[in-house]
């Protein structure tokens, strides 16, 4: 006895229950009252009479198939002819990189329109469904969320993914002197905290971006995933050496992020961020203290490059689309610089910073000194950025121009 | 401290021994992992309460920090105890779809065949991108305080980008493309969730789940090498998606019995709601039939195909109600909507 006979005298010894929505769909489709039980009777499973409601059968027909005796259900199989581009075959132009995203961009499939207007989940480059509920996207324009290279970074993020419990020496750790270690563990609270948080912040993000923007949201998705991995990193250290976590990052620059009120917004807040801590990661050499976290920073680095990249190339690409939002850039670049001034200046933050630099508190001048230097260099890179962004900003926020002094 | 009165007085220092008591983890045979670190007033165990910043679990409070909105304060709104294993196995398993499937492998299928794998791909391309924005829309809502929850969901929202990658590769690789949109899949469902469990339960171990059990069929439904492989390393990430769903469900029922009835409401609904066929539902037309050639072998053997297709289905309505029974909702083999009832073993 096949599955769908054995499922049809169930049904029949079961007396089964006919679902409310089956009836609704039956009576749209023209259906005599009591031709589902007469289904059933026949010995039709109520799994297929539903395939059938769903197909679209109606009344007639099923009336017709019901008396013709016949077994088998209708088919429809008009999918197969919908007018998508058909006969692609993708394949991989780099084979050490294998099959990647950038390999699919090939024919429509590859067009990434400049205002995505559908909006339910559709695949793009699939056949719309006419009657489909709104999935509530909100993110429909290209210019606001794009970069190019997107599409490439989010295989090499997937190429360079590394592992913090396993790709780290963690038996290499020895013993630092009280005032490393405790300052170690103070930079480690702190940024394990912007790493977790800045990973959620870009996850509520994601169901905004409509499909039309895919490579995007993927590629989002590699950062989100960084940004975990860098927040249990960064907690590993400081609980391993014989110190532990510290006092919670200031909440200043964080707060100014969670405020945005649109995407562009949001990247140019975090483009500043982002800029900082990749110079710094990139200096980690200049105040790790073992190889453990040279090792670390240079994992951290390698990713905030790829992120980096991507803010450089959406705001380029956003000032060249849309000339007149340029102005209005500086607007959030100056509050995300003043309340990043703020964070720099508290104690908790640039005083371990210079400690680690210095080598001890017993040299902090000369760390001080080197935090200067750094900062400075972090400022200066982020102008650099922003200059290959094609923005030129006039004038850095006076807070974070003083936290540099300090 | 072995520094000089001079320089001292320019620090203010005050962060520098704020705790007396020090960690010291020890990696283990995998690593330095979330268990090791997981240790003292460290350990989830030892979560005070929450608040509204994002202040990591253990570290010290800000005087002065600010809000950042509301997030879940209670640890079972979000928990799942097996949290801290299944986000190191997901770092230990992150695969490539450009590399880790034998794209090489691929052949010429006949016509009916490939249109019937490029369906199937366009509608899991399509609840795949969807099962990304709904951990995501959960995130900020996850308490630091319960960090480990939202770690995992991050590996999810990496998963769930894979699968929505692998599918479209799928789709545009062999000489075909992608078909009709799916409708009806029971997808509004996951993202119209408000609250983390009832998010958990329709998406981890509903939808997830039965997208499991077919996954778990791959071997049936793949026609090539590269679709076998592409479904097994998609279920291997699925089993971490449900079994957090699933002792999810487990923490919740455990520790707030009293939300046993609340939850009941949802599962009523979504079962019931929409097709009837759940979240993830693959009784969507094109995806019916579409799977039913797929298991018959071409559209001659659709009637074959069609036995499998129940099957298909009388297993996943299965391990779901088995699933729900292991975090402890096994009364819900009474209250299954007909269209899943149909499909019950006995208990
Ligand atoms: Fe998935
Ligand atoms: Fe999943």
């Amino acid at each position: 006895m096949s599955t769908g006979e054995a499922l049809a005298r169930a049904a029949q010894a079961t007396q089964v229950e006919i679902p409310q929505e089956a009836r609704d769909r039956a009576r749209e489709l023209g259906w005599e009252d009591g031709l589902i039980e007469l289904a059933l009777a026949k010995g039709h499973s109520l799994q297929v009479i539903w395939q059938a409601l769903r197909a679209g059968v109606d009344g007639q027909r099923a009336k017709e198939f019901l008396q013709g005796g016949q077994t088998a259900i209708p088919r429809d199989l008009s999918w197969m002819e919908v007018p998508t581009e058909w006969g692609i075959r993708a394949r991989p132009k780099d084979p050490a990189m294998g099959l990647t995203i950038a390999d699919l961009m090939i024919g429509t499939y590859g067009d990434v329109p400049d205002v995505w207007t559908n909006r339910s989940e559709i695949a793009r480059g699939s056949y719309p469904n006419p009657i489909v509920e709104d999935m509530g996207y909100t993110i429909f324009e290209k210019a606001l969320v794009w970069a190019d290279c997107c599409v490439p970074l989010y295989e090499e993020a997937i190429r360079d993914r590394w592992v913090s419990a396993t790709d780290l020496n963690w038996n290499s750790l020895e013993p630092l002197p009280h005032d490393l270690e405790r300052a170690v563990c103070q930079f480690m609270t702190e940024q394990s905290e912007r790493a977790y948080f800045t990973g959620a912040l870009w996850s509520g993000w994601l169901p905004e971006i409509s499909y039309g923007f895919l490579e995007l949201k993927l590629f989002l998705s590699t950062i989100i995933y960084d940004l975990a991995r860098h927040s249990e990193a960064f907690r590993k250290r400081a609980l391993s050496n014989g110190g532990g976590l510290g006092l919670q990052a200031p909440t200043d620059y964080s707060r100014v992020a969670k405020e945005a009120r649109s995407f562009p917004e949001l990247a140019a807040i975090l483009f500043v961020q982002d800029s900082m801590l990749y110079t710094l990661f990139s200096h980690g050499d200049e105040f790790a203290q073992n190889e453990l976290e040279r090792d670390l920073y240079r994992f951290v680095a390698r990713d905030r490059k790829r992120m980096m990249d991507y803010h450089i190339e959406r705001m380029k690409h956003m000032l060249f689309k849309l000339p007149d939002r340029r102005d209005e850039q500086n607007l959030y670049l100056n509050k995300a610089e003043s309340r990043m001034g703020k964070d720099w200046a508290d104690p908790a933050v640039s005083e371990p910073l210079a400690i680690l630099l210095g080598g001890g508190v017993a040299n902090i001048e000369e760390g001080k000194r080197k935090l200067r230097d750094l900062r400075k260099l972090q400022v200066d890179s982020y102008l650099a950025d922003l200059q290959k962004a094609t923005f030129i900003r006039k004038h850095i926020n006076g807070r974070l121009e003083q936290a540099i002094q300090a | 401290m072995a520094a000089n009165p001079a320089t001292e007085s320019s620090l203010d220092l005050s962060w520098l021994d704020l705790y007396e008591d020090a960690a010291s983890a020890e990696p283990g045979k995998k690593g330095l992992t979330l268990k090791e670190i997981n240790l003292g007033r460290y350990a989830d165990s030892a979560r005070g309460a929450g608040d509204m910043t994002y202040r990591m679990r253990g570290a010290i409070p800000r005087p002065g920090a600010q809000r950042f909105g509301p997030n879940y304060q209670s640890k079972a709104d979000v928990w799942s105890e097996n949290c801290l294993m299944l986000y190191e196995e997901a770092t230990q398993r992150q695969w490539s779809s450009a590399r880790d499937i034998p794209w090489d492998t691929l052949e010429p299928l006949p016509d009916e065949l490939e249109r019937a794998m490029c369906q199937l791909a366009t509608m899991l391309t399509e609840v795949e991108f969807i099962a990304g924005d709904v951990p995501g829309q959960w995130m900020p809502f996850v308490s630091a305080q319960d960090f480990e929850a939202g770690l995992f969901l991050m590996t999810q929202i990496m998963d769930e980008a894979r699968h929505t990658d692998v599918f479209r590769k799928r789709a545009l690789a062999n000489g075909g493309g992608l078909l009709a949109q799916g409708a009806g899949l029971g997808l509004r469902t996951l993202i119209e969730a408000r609250d983390f469990t009832e998010m958990s339960v329709l998406m981890h171990v509903q939808a997830e789940g039965f997208v499991q059990s077919m996954f778990r069929m791959g071997e049936l439904i793949g026609q090539t090498e590269a679709d076998k492989r592409i479904f097994r390393m998609s279920a291997q990430d699925e089993s971490r998606h449900l079994a957090f769903g699933v002792m999810h469900l487990k923490y919740v029922l455990d520790t707030e019995p009293e939300r046993r009835e609340e939850i009941h409401h949802y599962l009523d609904k979504a079962e019931g709601d929409a097709a009837g066929g759940g979240s993830g539902d693959v009784t969507f037309p094109p995806v019916f039939e579409a799977l039913c050639i797929l298991l018959g072998g071409g559209v001659d053997k659709f009637d074959e195909g069609l036995q499998k297709f129940l099957l298909l289905r009388k297993r996943q309505i299965n391990e779901y109600v088995h699933r729900l029974t292991v975090a402890g909702l096994g009364d819900r083999r009474e209250r299954l909507g007909p269209l899943m009832a149909q499909f019950l073993d006995p208990a």
